[in-house]
């Protein structure tokens, strides 16, 4: 495994910046600041109560995709600064620009947007071709909540979905089995369809989290033999159960490297 | 003797309420250029800007107040008979440069040779400023004479708009510290306006800028991409350096420099030039000594003017008791003799692309104003450096920063342009570190120099002495390693810290800096696995030191010593 997957539990999103003051408003000059307490007691509800669900991380922050260039990311800010910055929108605004600043700061540097990708469960391509060859589905638009899965294991390689999808699904022929190509390639009812159609019901919808996780675990693994016995190639039979031992490993792996 | 000043003063926290003007016409905020030795006032009048001329039709007002019989007047509506009537002992000016200043800075200690009384105790309190009146010594602050000016200035815009003036963005040098712009707010407090924005000048003609490219698309002259911009602005006080990102009317300000280096600097190297034994001369401060200085500056000052505009001059001034100065002065000697001014631009202007990781050849426009922007020197420095022919054409470099200032003024105060003029914003960043004294002696900062605004940034601390229960919260501001040369802010303590063994509680100091550039500074403690904190969090707003603040610091370090310390807690991100 390469290392940089430790970073998989980096904080998330509103946790890496100023935990403790994260929703804490910022009262006006004159009215006496009523909850000193309350606000001191932020520290464990985080920024997505104040921002609401589709604003839960910094892509959807700035309304890019994730594999938009910096240019693209540039233009975003400048267009929604206009919209939330103080100057024009008030002292409201002054919540929503301290985010999109470190939004910006964090997606405009080359090494922070990669650790900020890994923390919210998003690999560069790079790393999947680079690594392992692992084929990653890439999305199109903006980051969603939820996220398209086809597990292999169940698939029967009927092309059902890929007929109704093509621009989200695509056959593996060497594996014989579909597989996601493009996040949301295809509209919401074309898609539908086709997780509705399959003949044994693999495809899932899962959080956009785990998906890095499954995509890894589902491509067939090289297997240990003994001698000449057992070699070969397996994937777990249990995708999302291999998911779930994954990641308790990960966090262990991580808590022994603070120590 | 003196009547009851014509102005009312407020109490420095009415300066900053929170009326965001809820925006009829009437509540545009005006821009206001105090500049060293010239100020400017100009306004949005619906569809452009338009900077205000006074009723003998001068848009530049030198800034200055002369203090004669009952009442005070200043440089707007006052006409000199002379430019010599300005050097009496009466007249005070270069509040610029005095304001926010302690006895013991070398500014202040420069500022003794003016025709004016600038007395030093070098005790770190602010220094003796007083004015000559029926031969008497009239005291006065650097703040009053700005309120007094201010008076006048809003009089004026009264007058020709028609309506009453509050709102005001002025804009400032880039290295003022945070205490000089809570003496700025004061002045202007006393002369009943409310600054909306204090804006470094440098920003303020980044917006200008935005607008112009802006308009240029419109017009399908420009490309509409990107551009960087950097800004070089000179003055008789101050110079400043800005780098900027524009497109799509957005000024992102990328790095900003600053100095106290101008005009005046270059004139007091030329004074003490010809007449090297001044600072002996004239450290009598007899009205004999001040009629001579103010001969003496008159005739270096249109040398210097002349100088940008002829390859040389010829100064004669006869300052009685046989001292006769007769010279030839070439621009290759003004230049040598001002070595150190330029050579400081120049590393300003490095540092500020440096910082602003841009390259020289990324750099699509050159912007060069300020009342020095007329100096050869200045020009070719600029151009040197910035590795270009041409420099940017299309300003006025005198009403550049006031231009700018009103336009922020009405972008702030919520106007819209039906034609897309006011589709601006300017991004601004923090001209200084600040943090806190921690780690020993040091400095620690917390939000660095640079970053964009609104911020907000946060460190953990720890104790440094076992059942350690209180913790001593000092806030600094400046560029310097060692707290100590960096600008006080305030101080504050932490209490009910539960008592441990040293290096477990976990103190958490947070800073927060709005658009409008107020600093407040959070401070709580929390022990580890606690879900809540220890003790109530703290929120103080900086600055909250007034006068005489050199001496709190020591006071700080005599009382308590080290019994109060902190240390940074090594960073618990992993890598």
């Amino acid at each position: 495994m390469p290392t940089s997957v430790i970073s998989f539990y980096q904080p998330k999103f509103g946790q890496i910046h100023c935990p403790f003051f994260s929703n804490m408003s910022i009262p006006s000059h004159r009215t006496p600041h009523k909850g000193k307490a309350a606000a001191a007691r932020c520290c464990q509800r985080r920024m997505d109560a104040t921002l609401g669900e589709h604003d839960r991380n910094y892509y959807t922050l700035l309304g890019v995709s994730i594999d938009s260039t910096s240019q693209q990311i540039k233009e975003a800010y400048r267009k929604l600064q206009k919209k939330y910055h103080p100057d024009i929108a008030g002292q409201k605004g002054h919540d929503r620009a301290l985010l999109m600043n470190e939004a910006y700061k964090v997606l405009m540097s080359r090494d922070m947007r990669r650790q900020y990708n890994a923390s919210i469960g998003w690999f560069q391509n790079s790393f999947g071709k680079d690594a392992s060859g692992v084929d990653y589905s890439v999305w199109n638009g903006p980051l969603r909540p939820q996220a398209l899965f086809v597990d292999q294991n169940a698939c029967i390689g009927c092309r059902e979905c890929v007929y109704h999808a093509r621009n989200t699904f695509t056959m593996d022929e060497s594996l014989g089995c579909a597989r996601v190509k493009v996040q949301y390639g295809d509209d919401e009812t074309e898609i539908q369809v086709s997780v509705d159609l399959c003949p044994v019901n693999c495809i899932y919808w899962v959080d956009a989290e785990e998906l890095q996780v499954l995509e890894y675990l589902i491509q067939p693994h090289p297997k240990k033999g003994y001698g000449i016995y057992g070699q070969g190639w397996e994937r777990p039979t249990n995708v999302f159960m291999a998911a779930e031992a994954f990641k308790k490993q990960l966090k262990q792996q991580a808590a022994n490297r603070q120590i | 003797m003196a009547a009851e000043p014509a102005y009312t003063v407020a109490s420095d926290s009415e300066t900053t309420g929170e009326e965001k003007s809820s925006s009829p016409l009437s509540e545009i905020s005006i821009g206001i250029d105090i500049g060293t030795s010239q100020c400017s006032i100009a306004v949005w009048n619906g569809s452009q800007v338009e900077v205000l001329k006074n009723t003998r039709n001068q848009k530049l007002m030198r800034s200055y107040v002369t203090f004669k019989s009952d009442f005070p007047s200043g440089g707007v509506s006052n006409q000199l008979a002379h430019e010599y009537d300005m050097l009496t002992g009466a007249t005070i000016f270069n509040m610029k440069r005095l304001i926010g200043r302690l006895d013991t800075d070398s500014v202040v200690h420069a500022s003794k040779n003016l025709p004016f009384l600038v007395q030093t105790l070098n005790i770190g309190v602010r220094p003796f400023i007083a004015a000559l009146v029926n031969n008497m010594w009239r005291s006065t602050t650097p703040e009053e004479v700005l309120a007094i000016f201010l008076i006048e200035l809003r009089a004026m815009a009264e007058v020709q708009l028609k309506r009453p003036v509050r709102n005001v963005v002025l804009t400032i040098p880039v290295s003022f510290s945070r205490f000089q712009l809570s003496r700025i707010e004061r002045a202007c407090a006393m002369a009943g306006l409310h600054v909306l924005r204090l804006m470094p000048e440098p920003t303020a003609v980044a917006l200008l800028y935005a607008q112009q490219q802006q308009q240029a698309v419109h017009e399908n002259m420009g490309s509409g991409s990107e551009k960087n911009a950097l800004i070089f602005n000179m003055g008789a006080g101050y110079c400043d350096v800005a780098v900027t990102a524009t497109a799509g009317g957005v000024s992102q300000i990328k790095a900003l420099a600053g100095f106290t280096l101008g005009g005046e600097d270059m004139l007091q190297n030329i004074m003490h030039h010809l007449l090297p034994e001044m600072d002996n001369l004239f450290s009598s401060h007899g009205i004999e000594e001040i009629r001579k200085i103010g001969l003496l500056r008159v005739a270096t000052q249109d040398a210097i003017h002349k100088l940008s505009f002829q390859p040389s001059v010829q100064i004669n001034v006869d300052l009685g008791n046989g001292i006769q100065i007769c010279k030839v002065l070439d621009r290759n000697e003004f230049e040598a003799v001002n070595q150190k001014v330029f050579e400081k631009c120049a590393s300003l202007i490095g540092q500020c692309l440096r910082e602003a990781k841009v390259e020289v050849e990324d750099v699509n426009d050159v912007i060069l104003v300020g009342g020095c922007s007329y100096i050869p020197k200045i020009k070719s420095i600029l151009t040197s450096v910035c590795k270009r022919g041409e420099l940017y054409a299309e300003m006025n470099p005198l009403e550049a920063a006031v231009c700018g200032a009103a336009l922020e003024g009405a972008v702030a105060s919520g106007i819209n342009d039906p034609f897309g003029s006011l589709d601006l914003l300017t991004i601004q960043a923090t001209p200084l570190n600040i943090g806190i004294r921690a780690d020993g002696n040091s400095f620690v900062p917390i939000v660095q120099r640079n970053t964009t605004m609104p911020a907000r940034r946060e460190l953990i601390f720890t104790t440094v002495h076992d059942n350690q229960t209180e913790a001593l919260i000092i806030v600094y501001e400046g560029d310097e390693t060692v707290e100590e040369t960096n600008h006080l802010l305030g101080y504050f303590k932490i209490t009910g810290i539960p008592p441990a063994p040293k290096g477990i509680p976990e103190i958490n100091v947070c800073m927060d800096i709005d658009a409008s550039n107020v600093l407040r500074v959070f401070a709580g403690v929390i022990m580890p696995g606690a879900q809540h904190p220890a003790a109530p969090f703290m929120e103080v707003r900086m600055p909250t030191v007034d006068d005489g603040h050199g001496w709190c610091a020591e006071a700080l370090h005599r009382t308590y010593g080290s019994t109060l310390d902190l240390i940074t807690v090594q960073k618990k991100v992993q890598k």
